[in-house]
């Protein structure tokens, strides 16, 4: 089965683990773009497209929290998977109300960030079909044809 | 007041039972010693708080009998009679500790004032007493509860500042994991060692999460949710959660609830988290076969369970330890010790209670108390629902 690649942006302060997490996906045939802090994430999102942001919750400057907010009122249909450092999941709770995909817990277990990220991309891949038909329909019913 | 009896000590039969006569009449409750040593040993099988004693008597005579009770009773009051001529035996009794002295012939109301001021010194000492020991207590409470959430800080502190770099560790290692796992790095030398290795690291990197984790558990920031919780509700999830385990030790759940089991006001995450700690420690306790039973009913303003095991118990020697932080009868790797400690540090913050039983080699039973808390967050303005703070 050829795979498509996940087109993931992966936004942490932590340079190290960025680079670590990137070659791990990347080795895994994914395409990863990496930003270090909550703006450079949004400079990201005007320039490439992106299915699946892997965000860091506890950056300095703009917070994980900030960034998705931004995030969501930009780019409603880019899904967000939060990474938090602090064990409390009620911050990622928080998150996932303001629209965020899932969270994980750091350090986490590989397998579950794939499954994570494949059904995100499912997701929004439905989505984004979803709104193709209706567009499709409307542009039918306008042109008279139903 | 209390109604500990008064005691009447006099060698003249009929002037001490015309005075218990008299002051039974008044609504007292009175017993009578003929001697010193008659008193004494009254004294030894019930307490008395007031003593009226005469100083005159063969044998020990009041003055002895004052400073034996002084002695050995501190906080009983003795009243002196002495004769008429002889005044001094009450102040130099006074100088000994009796409360005070009256001369003979004595008045009835003036003894019984005496009595009851005796009776209000002792109430009003015992009332200090207990307030100063409840402030001792409170002091101590404070004390540990401020420790432990500095504790809990410098915890949480580590916790997040290990888990980053945890986190590139894993991923290092799951990188080069991926790379060896190809075709053609099939025949590298050494590859086995190579493989082991990592496998090392992997398994480390889990069991060091699994500590940070709990630890960051256990420092939780205070504002708890507080909504509705079914606590059956939510042991039924935990149960479905544990399944996979449960099934696997063939181990006997039953469930008793009482039928009208009211949803009470707390933080279901927590209460999640509690049960989950319990019933996985009740699992790990149990041979394969065991039992567990959970009971949950109502109790005054909250919900009691009670969870009881088949599993090997806890020797007698540990009981004290097991709320401490890092005890554990596991093998390192297999548990990080704080699971109870946690659970301690939850009930505590839900204003619960949590007591455990044990006998070595018959089970374990945990009955944990957890009040409905809308009342309390009433209170307390701080607490708003879903109110989130960093």
């Amino acid at each position: 089965m050829v795979s498509i690649p996940i087109n993931i942006l992966l936004v942490d302060d932590e340079e190290d683990f960025v680079e670590m997490l990137s070659l791990r996906l990347e080795e895994k045939g994914e395409k990863v773009f990496t930003a270090k802090s909550g703006s450079e994430c949004i400079e990201c999102l005007e320039k490439q497209s992106i299915d699946v942001i892997i965000l860091d919750l506890k950056m300095p400057g703009m917070d994980g929290i900030e960034t998705l907010k931004h995030i969501k009122s930009q780019h409603p249909l880019v899904e967000v998977i939060m990474l938090t450092g602090h064990g409390t999941a009620e911050t990622a709770v928080d998150g996932m109300k303001l629209g965020a995909f899932d969270y994980l817990i750091k350090p986490s277990d590989f397998d579950t960030l794939t499954l994570k990220l494949d059904a995100a991309r499912k997701r929004k891949d439905e989505q984004e079909e979803r709104i193709r038909q209706a567009e499709a329909k409307l542009l039918l019913r306008r042109s008279g044809v139903i | 007041m209390n109604q500990n009896p008064v005691m009447i000590v006099d060698d003249e039969e009929d002037f001490r039972n015309a005075i218990v006569r008299r002051l039974k009449k008044r609504g007292l409750n009175v017993i009578a010693a003929d001697c010193g040593e008659t008193a004494l040993s009254y004294m030894e099988s019930q307490p008395v708080d007031v003593i009226v004693s005469d100083v005159k008597m063969p044998g020990m005579d009041g003055i002895d009998l004052l400073k034996i009770i002084k002695n050995k009773y501190p906080a009983s009051e003795i009243i002196l009679l002495t004769g008429h001529a002889n005044a001094s035996d009450g102040v130099s009794g006074i100088k000994e500790g009796a409360f005070d002295y009256l001369s003979k012939p004595i008045s009835l109301e003036h003894l019984i004032v005496k009595i009851n001021q005796a009776k209000e010194t002792i109430f009003r000492r015992l009332e200090k007493q207990k307030e100063v020991s409840f402030k001792e207590t409170i002091k101590q409470k404070m004390i540990a509860t401020e420790r432990l959430a500095s504790l809990g800080t410098l915890a949480a502190g580590v916790a997040h500042e290990i888990n980053n770099p945890l986190a590139i560790i894993n991923e290092a290692c799951g990188w080069m994991t991926t790379i060896l796992s190809y075709e053609n790095m099939k025949d590298i030398p050494r590859k086995i060692d190579l493989d082991k290795a990592l496998k090392k690291i992997d398994n480390s990197v889990i069991r060091a999460r699994q500590i940070t984790h709990h630890l960051l558990q256990f420092s939780r920031k205070p504002d708890c949710r507080i909504t509705d919780v079914s606590i059956d509700e939510l042991i039924t999830e935990t149960i479905q959660l544990l399944k996979k385990e449960i099934s696997l030790k063939d181990i006997q759940i039953s469930e008793q609830k009482s039928s009208l089991l009211p949803s009470i006001g707390s933080d279901p995450g927590l209460i999640r988290q509690i049960f989950l700690n319990l019933l996985t420690n009740a699992i790990h306790a149990c041979q394969t076969k065991g039992t567990i039973t959970i009971d949950v009913y109502p109790e005054n303003n909250g919900i009691r369970a009670d969870i009881n095991d088949s599993g090997v118990g806890i020797p007698e020697e540990n009981m004290d330890k097991i709320f401490e932080p890092f005890y554990t009868t596991k093998s390192p790797g297999e548990g990080t010790g704080l699971g109870l400690f946690v659970i301690k540090g939850i009930v505590e913050q839900l204003k619960g209670t949590i007591s455990l039983n044990s006998k070595y080699g018959e089970g374990t039973a945990v009955s944990i108390f957890l009040p409905c808390l809308y009342q309390l967050e009433k209170k307390s303005k701080g607490v708003k629902n879903g109110k989130h703070t960093h």
